[in-house]
């Protein structure tokens, strides 16, 4: 570490000097200057624990970069530390995290990220302080309100601003990697086998015909298993006969035994009807507000406590707790509702959805003297001029001229429940003093006993160890099931529903528990203490699911990019060059098999997800190397002579020991 | 739940086994009998240290979380410090040293044999004539408990296990998953400066070299597991090499405190 005698010591002896020699005008001059030193960039990671990945990232980043001079400090944070100090309080040099969408996402998800009329706010909307008001911005605003072939270009031009400005350096999208048993619950997808599509299109293993499911059933608990067997009685029986002869049945008897009262309150059924998932974040045990930055990863659980308006799966937009949409006019979307009550009974009403669109642009509801947004869900808000309730079930939002594509995004917000969130929209307080006013209440809350609408129900939880979920027995979801085949001449409550979510979740109930460490929850799996991981496996325990007997390893296609992102507001990460150069410093081919396993993609657009969108001169494609800010070196051998040179032609010095000056420090 | 339950029984059996056969071999039938003659009196003797000691240790499981807060809002960030200290050192250890039988050996000394290595003293020490001996390794537990807590709160920072895992491998947890069941109930991660496994070790080999006149087969014995303990915590990529300098010097400071704290009888 540099430490150079500090500006008093050095003062102090040349003012002696100088007095004697009395030039003290050419001493001012020279003593006023502020001394040069070595610049110091710090990197945000979650510990190992947490993610195994980042923080080989954040590890080979800091590799490179005392290599070629800089004093790099790697300083991990708990996952909630990591977000307050990045994403709220803006005080961070560089960090490596994720992006917030699970599932590969529609290009104006880039809107909130790094548009700059966001600078100022604090949560997922522009966290580096990106401001290019003439490329990025206009690109972005123009992707919202085109369509075709106009947007498809605009995003285009957009993917390369960013690879060029790097505001972020895309590392590479992961595989959302997770260890199933599925001796009790089966039918997890190899697309997003943890998104609120995943988790309710997961079918329980029923009783006594271990043989359509192969050995997994007769080796796993055997008394578990006969106990829902002597519960569910003669549904049972003919389910198992249906399910020989085919498989698409399963999913209609499934949901029949699952609305049996019986076997819903059946107490000797013990856990059998109880998905049980393990993790290594500790969050969902803490905190249910869905809009609160620092908590919420994908949201996956506060969106099966909150429904959506719309929910998006594999591209296919379902109509969720909106029965269906209409467009009116130019900008308007009339929206009717499902009937649906939120769980503590009251009815879900277009109030409520008129409210929640008003609230996520301003949750003091304008009591404050600027508005307080949502740190989460600010881009698609954005999209929503207006909201207004036409009647008690039909509510009609005004866009901003967006196009389609975008008016979707804008559906997938959680609604809110206004008899609760309006009670929220004070200045955040402490033993009643205020802070910050900045903040309200709605945004810090924790968001105990949370009342949403969705398709599970808070039960308990135990901070920092584990929280249960129940199946809500009121959920459109469940109740329109019931009716579902006598009355069909009226217009069907579940139209728009997919067969594989009627009836659903198959779960009673749905515990997660914290584990210490991605091992040890591939291990729980293994064991059989756990159905499925939710958090990230690490190099270290993906090969151990192949050593489980009956663990499996489920993979799919993740939008949450891993991305080192750059504070754009501080010197030198404000210059576009300098973030150029640290880009090349990493190399994306070696972290994927080395941080990875191989579990990843590596990726130089922010949209490689959705691959359609990436234009050829950004995508990775065979080549070994980034189109946009090669790798300085070979794979895996940083060529650290070349690395300097760049940064020397872009302005920076060495000084006589090879470490880059802090220019203006 | 049953993961932990499994390593606990486990434990349980292992040590009290252990115990047995320490108690008969080093303690001597005949002190053990006394002991358990004037067992009543003596426990009442040293009710002033042994309450200290459950109060510290009620108060640490209490407040730890609470602790832990203010230690993640306030504390000093100092991982970046402590690595720029020492460097690579327990990277340096593992890729050197490292073995699937060492890491056998080591990992059973860091959960059986450092728990034997602090059961055992009290039991010995408490079969003594008299107690001053059990008051101070008490009042020195406490110290070491006490101390310990205040600094997890002032220092956040994470072992070299969580920091560089592309170097040193989380030897405990990936050979026995099932131990992060028990350790994750009495440790937060972060808090790793200092060492308690090393004061706690260490503060058990002064006293059993300061006590080598009544138990001299003790001496080597405890000496050979405490510095076992101290490597392993760095051996298993748990703690740093600061952490264990810090460890030993909080083990010798509780030490000569509860000397002048209490007095020879």
């Amino acid at each position: 570490m540099a430490r150079h005698v500090s500006r008093r010591e050095t003062l102090a002896g040349v003012g002696i000097a100088a007095l004697s020699a009395g030039c003290l005008d050419r001493t001012r001059n020279i003593a006023g200057r502020d001394r040069s030193s070595q610049l110091t960039l710090e990197i945000n990671a979650p510990p190992a624990d947490r993610d195994p990945n980042a923080i080989r990232i954040a590890r080979h980043l800091a590799e490179n970069l005392n290599a070629v001079g800089i004093d790099a400090r790697i300083n991990t944070l708990g996952l909630t530390d990591l977000r307050r100090k990045v994403l709220i309080n803006h005080n961070f040099d560089v960090y490596v995290g994720q992006f917030r969408e699970a599932e590969p996402f529609d290009p104006d998800a880039m809107y909130a990220f790094t548009h700059s009329q966001f600078v100022a706010e604090s949560g997922w909307q522009n966290p580096f302080g990106f401001t290019d008001i003439n490329g990025t911005d206009e690109l972005l605003a123009s992707q919202r309100r085109t369509g075709g072939d106009e947007r498809r270009e605009a995003v285009e031009d957009l993917q390369r601003t960013l690879c060029e400005l790097q505001p972020f350096t895309v590392v590479a999208f992961p595989d959302p990697l997770t260890a199933v048993r599925e001796d009790r619950f089966e039918n997890w997808t190899n697309r997003q086998p943890l998104s609120v599509g995943g988790l309710l299109g997961v079918e329980r293993v029923d009783a006594g015909d271990g043989d359509a499911d192969g050995t997994g059933t007769e080796s796993g608990d055997g008394t578990a298993a006969g106990d829902n067997e002597t519960t569910a009685g003669d549904n049972e029986t003919t389910a198992g006969d249906d399910e020989t002869t085919a498989g698409d049945n399963e999913t209609t008897a499934n949901g029949l035994i699952g609305d049996n009262p019986f076997t819903d309150s059946g107490d000797e059924e013990g856990d059998s009807a109880t998905l049980r998932l393990v993790t290594t974040d500790e969050r969902i045990t803490q905190n249910w507000n869905p809009i609160a930055a620092e908590y919420r990863r994908y949201g996956t659980f506060t969106s099966l406590l909150y429904d959506r308006l719309a929910l998006v799966e594999d591209g296919e937009i379902i109509p969720w707790l909106a029965a269906g949409w209409e467009r009116v006019g130019d900008s308007g979307i009339e929206v009717s509702l499902r009937d649906v009550d939120w769980h503590d009974g009251k009815p879900v009403t277009a109030e409520d959805v008129a409210f929640t669109y008003e609230f996520l642009q301003d949750t003091s509801m304008g009591t404050t003297e600027s508005p307080v947004p949502t740190p989460t869900f600010r881009g698609r808000v954005s999209a929503v001029d207006e909201a207004t309730a036409v009647d008690e079930i039909t509510v009609r939002l005004t866009l901003d001229g967006v196009n389609d594509a975008v008016g979707v995004r804008a559906l997938q917000v959680p609604i809110l429940p206004k008899h609760i969130w309006e009670e929220r929209t004070d200045v955040a307080t402490i033993a009643g003093f205020e802070v910050d006013a900045e903040t309200t209440e709605a945004v810090v809350t924790n968001n105990e006993d949370p009342i949403g609408s969705g398709p599970v129900r808070f039960v308990e939880a135990s901070p920092e160890e584990s929280v249960a979920f129940e199946r809500n027995p009121d959920h459109f979801l469940v109740r329109a099931d019931d009716g579902d085949d006598s009355t069909g001449d009226a217009m069907d409550p579940l139209a728009g529903i997919p067969e594989r979510f009627r009836g659903k979740p198959a779960f009673d109930r749905l515990e997660i528990e914290v584990m210490g460490s991605d091992i040890a929850a591939v291990q729980a799996v293994g064991d059989g203490f756990a159905d499925a991981t939710v958090s990230n496996l690490g190099p270290d325990a993906v090969p151990r699911i192949g050593r489980e007997a009956d663990a499996r390893l489920v993979t799919g296609r993740s939008g949450g990019f891993y991305h080192v992102g750059y504070n754009t507001r501080r010197a030198p990460l404000s210059n576009p060059r300098f973030r150029g150069v640290l880009a090349s410093l990493i190399d994306k081919r070696s972290l994927v098999d080395i941080a990875f396993d191989g579990y990843a993609e590596a990726a130089a657009s922010p949209l490689a997800a959705a691959p359609e969108w990436v234009p050829s001169d950004l995508q990775w494609g065979d080549g070994e190397t980034d189109p946009v800010h090669p790798f300085v070196g070979e794979p895996g051998s940083l060529d650290a002579e070349t690395a300097r040179d760049r940064l020397r032609e872009a302005g920076y010095r060495f000084d006589e020991e090879g470490r880059l000056i802090a220019p203006g420090a | 739940m049953s993961p932990l339950l499994s390593v606990v029984s486990s434990l349980a059996l292992w040590v009290g086994s252990a115990l047995l056969v320490a108690s008969v071999a080093i303690i001597r039938p005949r002190r053990l009998y006394g002991l358990w003659n004037d067992l009543r009196d003596r426990l009442w003797e040293i009710r002033k240290p042994l309450a200290a000691l459950v109060v510290v240790l009620i108060a640490s499981a209490i407040g730890r979380s609470s602790l832990q807060t203010v230690s993640e809002l306030f504390g000093l960030q100092l991982t970046w410090a402590i690595y720029a200290l020492e460097g690579n050192f327990v990277a340096w250890l593992q890729s050197t040293f490292g073995s699937p039988q060492l890491t056998m050996y080591f990992s059973s000394v860091y959960v059986y044999g450092y728990v034997f290595l602090l059961a055992f003293p009290f039991l010995a020490y408490l079969a003594l004539p008299r107690t001053t001996t059990v008051k101070r390794l008490l009042v020195a537990y406490a110290l070491n408990y006490a101390i310990g807590l205040v600094l997890y709160t002032v220092v956040f920072a994470y072992g070299p296990r969580n920091v560089m895992p592309d170097m040193v491998t989380s030897l405990l947890f990936t050979h026995n998953p099932e131990f992060m069941a028990l350790t994750g109930e009495v440790n937060e991660p972060t808090n790793v400066f200092p060492s308690l496994h090393t004061s706690l070790s260490v503060t058990v080999g002064t006293f059993a070299v300061l006590t080598r006149r009544e138990y001299p087969l003790w001496t080597p014995l405890a000496a050979w597991l405490a510095a076992s303990v101290v490597i392993a915590t760095m051996y298993l990529g748990i703690h740093w090499l600061t952490d264990v300098i810090g460890g030993t010097a909080l083990a010798l400071g509780a030490v000569s405190l509860s000397y002048r704290l209490v007095d020879e009888e």
